[in-house]
């Protein structure tokens, strides 16, 4: 008697935003090659930006984009994780926290809040943008402003397969380099790219641009020396320290306290 | 039915339980209708404060994905008049291809990925293409040749830095841009075919009543996406600087989306308002399609919208390739600089989806004010007005099997920003 080959179910995935531009899932309704394929290769149970009727059971790959900036959305992700085997943060808002935790911890966030919208009370409260890590457990980060297509395509394709998804942990120097670009910073110029993550390419240097640090603060990255180095530009430590707390969200901080420290006095 | 019903259209902000369309109704009669916008807030207005006007280009385009282009153009229109810049023709040329492909990418997402589906009955674009599959296939070329232009201009497909105050970064070659022209001739027939898919369509009219309708009018007879004059369907025009005494704005508290108001109502803008206000001056293909789609029912049926981004798709394309020609005949030119470091500006452009307006003001290099009014902010008020009435309509009618779907299909139309505000799905009856 032959066999019946076991048709092995499709791994089930959710991709989900919370606050931001939505461009980490729009990178992925972008990848017209890919999109078809996506679909066949996953079965895709919640993806509310591309598709309706979304089924909001058990998943083994979420993907989450976005910070956490009301208490609804930290309710909301708390039960994504818990439906979830597997939880990726992908893009620099979900990582860090985004733009709109730049100035997270200097207590403004309130007044800044009135200035906006006025003295009103929402149907739910609004709080300081918060990274997706700082309220539930993250498997694996996808930094990016938004997240690159080829990378995240990548990623897909090894959790769908059962993998483990590869770490690039390098800083936007490296791809600088491969691209053969004269290094701004060579040349006197403010760039950020030897303190930010990698995965863009270095798009904005091989356009002559200096890197504005829009992936987030690379791990690894020098943070002492790159603000000498600008400093010795002229460019004064207010000024560099505003710049590279544009991007970095709440996870900036740990590399800067000094600094941080300096300014404030 | 004289207990207290709620309809609930969610989710309308992407996630379930973090926004919809809320409908109540009570002993027959619409007592309130609520467009729930609750993705946090991110104060963009505020995070400016303090930065130099390059720092404010890098962050305010975060504001949304999908016409992130759009928001650099109105920054870069406002702070080029506040440091008082002076841009070349070339480089407004090179703006207006970057806008033209922003347009395209943003209408082809909207108008086949996300409204299509809903007229032909299915939940997805993917799921479309089973039965047409290859206005699916054309739709993600087109979808495709957007993105490559944003690309081009951009430096990246999402969120480049490569427009800057002055001009931008890195320019096309000119193999490039004549590669561009002829991907564009390609696809105007497979967007002419549209124009007769939507000429076909069945419209329903459940939620028909006059408004009122907005946009940037342009400096020069013909049709565009920017201008420094705000031009009204009651006949009105006034210059953008004034902006705050045109358009009111509020807060309400089931949306960290404000909302706008003209002489105390509702309004509408984006592609239908254009279209309605500017229509008279589109040459070429767009204006034959112009003729064939607009009908009197367009000034109270929102639906139409869909209709109105078919027509500027045409409208982009043609004019994009008219742009390549004069840019091919313009020598390049230095990026400009800045005049002066304090000074005021306001800058509008028309974004996919309606009017968008930046306001900043800068002294001595620093962003000290700034001010943003995004158009699903402009139409919110007005989309909830529609969605009233489509509700009265279909309950009088006692047509209730498909109320969720006809009440999304409104919202949907006015191709509100995914991020400022609502992508809607699941449908539940409380």
């Amino acid at each position: 008697m032959k066999q019946k080959k076991a048709q092995k179910p499709k791994p089930r995935v959710g991709i989900y935003g919370l606050t931001g531009c939505a461009g980490d899932q729009l990178v992925l309704v972008h990848t017209e090659d890919h999109l078809l394929d996506l679909f066949g290769a996953a079965d895709i149970r919640s993806f509310v930006m591309a598709s309706s009727n979304p089924e909001e059971g058990e998943l083994d790959v979420a993907l989450v984009e976005g910070s956490v900036s009301t208490e609804e959305e930290r309710e909301h992700l708390k039960d994504i994780r818990k439906r979830a085997k597997i939880l990726v943060a992908i893009g620099n808002c979900a990582v860090v926290g985004g733009v709109q935790a730049m100035y997270a911890g200097d207590g403004s966030f309130e007044q800044r809040l009135k200035k906006v919208y006025g003295d009103i009370e929402f149907v739910t409260p609004p709080i300081e943008a918060l990274p997706v890590d700082m309220v539930v457990d993250v498997d694996y980060y996808l930094p990016g402003c938004p997240v690159s297509q080829s990378q995240v395509i990548a990623l897909l394709g090894r959790l769908l397969h059962g993998f483990s998804p590869e770490a690039f942990p390098h800083p936007v120097c490296h791809e600088c380099k491969l691209n053969e670009n004269v290094c701004l910073l060579v040349q006197k110029k403010f760039c950020l790219g030897p303190v930010t993550m990698a995965g863009c390419g270095a798009v904005c240097p091989s356009h002559g641009l200096p890197c504005v640090g829009c992936w987030g603060p690379n791990e690894d990255g020098n943070f002492k020396q790159i603000f000498e180095l600008l400093r010795s530009f002229g460019m004064s430590l207010d000024d560099i320290t505003r710049r590279v707390r544009n991007f970095g969200g709440r996870k900036i901080i740990e590399h800067i306290k000094e600094q941080v420290k300096e300014v404030q006095e | 039915m004289s207990k207290l019903t709620e309809i609930r259209v969610e989710p309308l902000a992407r996630v379930e339980g973090n926004g919809g369309i809320l409908v109540t109704i009570e002993k027959d009669k619409v007592t309130d209708v609520q467009v729930r916008i609750l993705e946090g807030p991110r104060l963009f207005e505020t995070l400016v404060v303090g930065k130099t006007p390059e720092e404010d280009l890098n962050i305010v385009p975060r504001i949304c994905a999908i016409c992130n282009l759009s928001h650099k153009y109105a920054a870069l229109r406002a702070l080029e008049k506040a440091v008082g810049v002076q841009i070349p023709q070339v480089t407004q040329e090179y703006r207006q291809l970057m806008h033209h492909g922003e347009m395209i990418e943003s209408h082809s997402l909207h108008l086949y990925f996300l409204a299509l589906p809903d007229f032909f009955g299915y939940d997805n674009a993917v799921q479309m293409a089973g039965e047409f599959g290859e206005v699916v296939t054309n739709a993600l070329k087109l979808k495709k040749f957007g993105n490559r232009v944003m690309r081009m201009m951009g430096g990246r497909m999402i969120h480049g830095e490569n427009p800057v105050l002055g001009g931008f970064g890195r320019l096309p070659d000119r193999n490039t841009l004549l590669d561009v022209r002829r991907e564009a001739e390609e696809l105007l027939p497979f967007v002419v075919r549209t124009i007769d898919i939507m000429a076909d369509l069945e419209i329903p009219d459940h939620m028909e009543r006059e408004t009122q309708f907005l946009c940037c009018k342009p400096p020069h007879n013909g049709y565009d996406y920017y201008g420094d004059v705000l031009m009204i369907s009651d006949g009105s025009e006034h210059p953008i600087e004034e902006y705050q005494s045109v358009i009111h704005e509020h807060v309400v508290s089931h949306s960290f989306a404000k909302r706008s108001r003209y002489n105390e109502e509702p309004f509408t803008v984006g592609a239908i308002a254009r279209v309605l206000l500017l229509g008279d001056r589109l040459e070429g293909r767009a204006r034959e399609a112009y003729d064939k789609l607009v009908n009197e029912r367009w000034h109270r049926n929102p639906l139409y919208n869909n209709h109105a981004q078919a027509i500027e798709m045409l409208f982009s394309l043609e004019d994009m390739i008219r742009t390549i020609d004069r840019i091919l005949e313009m020598e390049p030119q230095d990026i400009a600089k800045p005049t002066r470091q304090s000074g005021t500006g306001t800058g509008g452009v028309e974004a996919p989806r309606g009017t968008l307006i930046h306001h900043y003001k800068i002294e001595n290099g620093v962003t000290v004010e700034a001010d943003i009014i995004t158009p699903t902010a402009m139409f919110l008020d007005d989309v909830e007005a529609f969605i009233w009435k489509g509700s009265e309509t279909l309950l009088a009618r006692n047509d209730l099997d498909d109320i969720e779907l006809n009440l999304e299909m409104i919202a949907r139309a006015f191709d509100p920003c995914i991020s400022c505000s609502a992508h809607l799905v699941t449908v539940v009856f409380k």
